[in-house]
């Protein structure tokens, strides 16, 4: 699984999607289960997939995929 | 914690499967061993439970671990969580989603940054004086709370104790000071304590003392900013293990036996190979830490739990050495039973288990030696074999934090059990030298004592529910809040029985339960159970003469009552024709019964009945 996979999977595994509909742009608007209690899960699960940490004002950025993936290469994930 | 030992009866898979998502803790690997064990028959999900729980903090993201550390206890648990903050509104109302889902327990969490966080962030804003108030304002709304849902709550009640805030003004000037958090954590704790302390529905669940252990990052301070989720994602399966084994005691008997090797793990060496002058045992290293495995196994022994010893020795030699050894803490009378010889352990222990009438479930087994442990599992898959290894201090540690025998409170029935069980030796050696049967029981000068299950002797009750196997017709396992129901009406009957003689003083040892049925005037047997302990002396005619008595005085025209069979309640499954009932219907592991009232009953002669129910 490349990182990008990984990530996808991440998102699939939290709003509890299959993995083929997530891409670059899924967000709120395209997966229902994307609220506020669902960030917390994804913060914790891309913390432990990725081994990294986010910093608290980076969260609050988490409006959809694309994003997500830039903040994780700002951390040195590969994409 | 606790996913390293899972149920003996799950698949292997779905043991590696529960054990790999505890120790990733990833979401979906979390969710899908939860589905994998709700998946298994019910036979091996344990009892239904319902959690309900209570918080001043984010939860709803983690219930899922939760759900999963009270399935391996194991149990079949559902979770309602209660909005957050309103912590009376929720448990004192009946009508709340959390109270109405009818929880079997309810959990309050909370800590001191969300109950006064001026005190924890901003300490100086506050005078001492409006410090102290605002921690006795905290210790009041505990025990006012403790108060109304004493009369009130259907469950017990798990209050945590408060951990020391993490993110903290003032840390050492706090120390300093009147009335600063690090004084309120302890006056709110004693609280709790003190509450919890008392009998009846409150308990407590040391998240103070988890979070000590598992250290600072126990808690995530981005995630309880952003969220007002505290638990770190990394802290959240020993979380949940936690409160799992703090409730442990709720959702699966208790053992009653420890079964214990001799040569290395008693004392250090081997008695025959090295020689009673080369065993360690005693003060100084390394005899010490036998000395604390000893010591540990008699902690148990007070507590309530049976000590058997079973060796593979010559038999003489085991014995001088305990006689000879100065520092021995236990002594060869402090075993209800001793097996020195050559045969096989589960040979000796299934005899053993005979012989104390107790099923094998109830035995825990303790070995240094892997043959052995392997052996015992193999052959009597239902004995807890305890994962041990030859290091002696692993192996005190193993059995010094031992859930198996773990109990949230214990009876006085449990404090005397060690020694009820050297008195049903001097009952023995009477009766082999009495006359008769009926001449030795006279002899025993029995008194029963029949009582109503009362606020007193709840705990006994729903001990005995829980624990009692095989003189039991139904086998249910009603907990605190089914009896407290059940006895709040008042044509239902609910009778203990009190046993005592020249020899020892039994205490609770039986159980009756009467609710009225669903034909008009009849009354239901719904239990009727007795401790091993009290067989062979005519107990249960003299509670069946009670049950009946109180039936007739209650108006009642017929009594109806069932034989359920589990595999271990054989010696019951004519107990009710014993007693003079009339079989209705029969098939292979249900019979039901009926008898009018008031009817033939006969109450032993030997036996001296005082009815204490009027109180």
């Amino acid at each position: 699984m490349n990182n990008e996979q990984k990530l996808f999977q991440a998102v699939a595994d939290v709003f509890q999607v299959d993995a083929a509909v997530v891409k670059e742009s899924s967000s709120p608007d395209t997966i229902p289960k994307w609220d506020s209690l669902g960030i917390v899960h994804l913060v914790t699960e891309l913390e432990q997939a990725f081994g990294v940490e986010f910093d608290i004002l980076e969260i609050a950025d988490f409006r959809n995929v694309a994003i997500i993936k830039s903040i994780l290469a700002e951390k040195g994930v590969r994409f | 914690m606790i996913y390293g030992d899972l149920p003996a009866s799950w698949p292997e898979p779905v043991k590696q499967q529960v054990a790999a998502a505890a120790s990733s803790g990833r979401i979906a690997a979390i969710r899908n061993a939860v589905a994998a064990v709700e998946a298994l028959p019910p036979e091996s999900r344990g009892k239904p439970f319902r959690l309900g729980i209570v918080r001043t903090f984010t939860l709803e993201a983690q219930l899922e671990a939760l759900k999963l550390a009270l399935a391996v206890i194991p149990s079949a648990a559902s979770i309602a969580l209660g909005e957050l903050e309103n912590i009376e509104q929720v448990l004192l109302d009946p009508a709340s989603p959390v109270m109405a889902a009818r929880p079997d327990a309810v959990l309050a969490l909370w800590r001191l940054e969300d109950l006064l966080p001026d005190l924890v962030y901003a300490p100086h804003t506050l005078t001492a004086d409006a410090r102290a108030q605002a921690v006795s304002g905290v210790s009041e709304r505990i025990k006012r709370l403790c108060e109304d849902y004493r009369r009130e709550g259907p469950a017990p009640l798990f209050l945590a104790t408060l951990p020391v805030p993490v993110q903290r003004a003032d840390e050492l000037s706090d120390l300093h000071q009147p009335h600063g958090w690090h004084d309120a954590v302890l006056r709110i704790n004693q609280t709790i304590l003190a509450q919890a302390a008392q009998p009846g529905k409150i308990y407590t669940f040391d998240f103070a003392g988890w979070a000590t252990g598992f250290g600072r990052s126990a808690f995530d301070q981005k995630m309880d900013l952003y969220a007002r989720q505290p638990i770190a994602a990394a802290a959240l399966m020993s979380f949940a293990s936690a409160i799992a084994c703090s409730m442990r005691p709720l959702l699966v008997p208790a053992a009653k036996v420890l079964a214990v090797d001799l040569d290395n793990l008693l004392w250090g060496g081997i008695v025959g190979e090295d020689g009673i002058p080369s065993l360690k045992i005693g003060h100084d290293y390394p005899g010490n830490v036998y000395r604390r495995i000893q010591q540990a196994l008699l902690n148990l022994k007070r507590r309530g739990v049976l000590l058997v010893l079973l060796s593979k020795n010559n038999h003489q030699d085991a014995v001088d050495a305990f006689a000879a050894l100065p520092d021995m803490l236990l002594s060869l009378a402090d075993f209800a039973a001793v097996r020195i010889n050559w045969r096989p352990k589960h040979e000796n222990l299934r005899e053993v288990a005979r012989e104390l009438n107790l099923g094998l479930d109830s035995f825990v087994f303790a070995d240094d030696q892997a043959f052995e442990r392997e052996q015992m599992a193999f052959q009597l898959p239902a004995v807890k074999v305890l994962p041990l290894s030859e290091d002696p201090l692993q192996i005190l540690n193993a059995l010094a934090h031992c859930t198996n025998f773990d109990a949230h409170r214990v009876s006085a029935e449990d404090l005397a059990r060690a020694d009820d069980y050297a008195a049903q030796a001097r009952r023995q050696e009477l009766a082999t030298t009495s006359a008769s049967p009926e001449r030795f029981l006279e002899s025993l000068q029995i008194k029963a004592v029949i009582g109503r299950v009362g606020e007193a002797t709840l705990p006994r009750a729903v001990q005995m529910l829980a624990k009692t196997n095989q003189f039991n017709v139904t086998t249910r396992r009603h907990g605190e809040a089914e009896l407290r129901r059940m006895g709040a009406d008042a044509t239902n009957v609910l009778l203990t029985l009190a046993l005592r003689d020249k020899f020892s003083d039994q205490g609770i040892v039986g159980l009756a339960i009467g609710v009225r049925g669903e034909r008009p005037q009849e009354l239901r047997v719904d239990s009727f159970l007795l401790s091993c302990r009290a067989l062979g002396r005519g107990a249960e005619q003299v509670l069946w003469a009670s049950l009946v008595a109180k039936a007739t005085a209650l108006g009642y025209q017929s009594l109806s009552a069932e034989y359920l069979q589990t595999g271990k309640n054989q010696q019951v499954a004519d107990l009710f024709d014993r007693l003079g009932m009339e079989r209705i219907a029969s098939s292979a592991d249900h019979t039901t019964y009926q008898m009018r009232v008031p009817g033939q009953v006969t109450s032993p002669a030997w036996v001296h009945v005082i009815d204490e129910t009027g109180r």
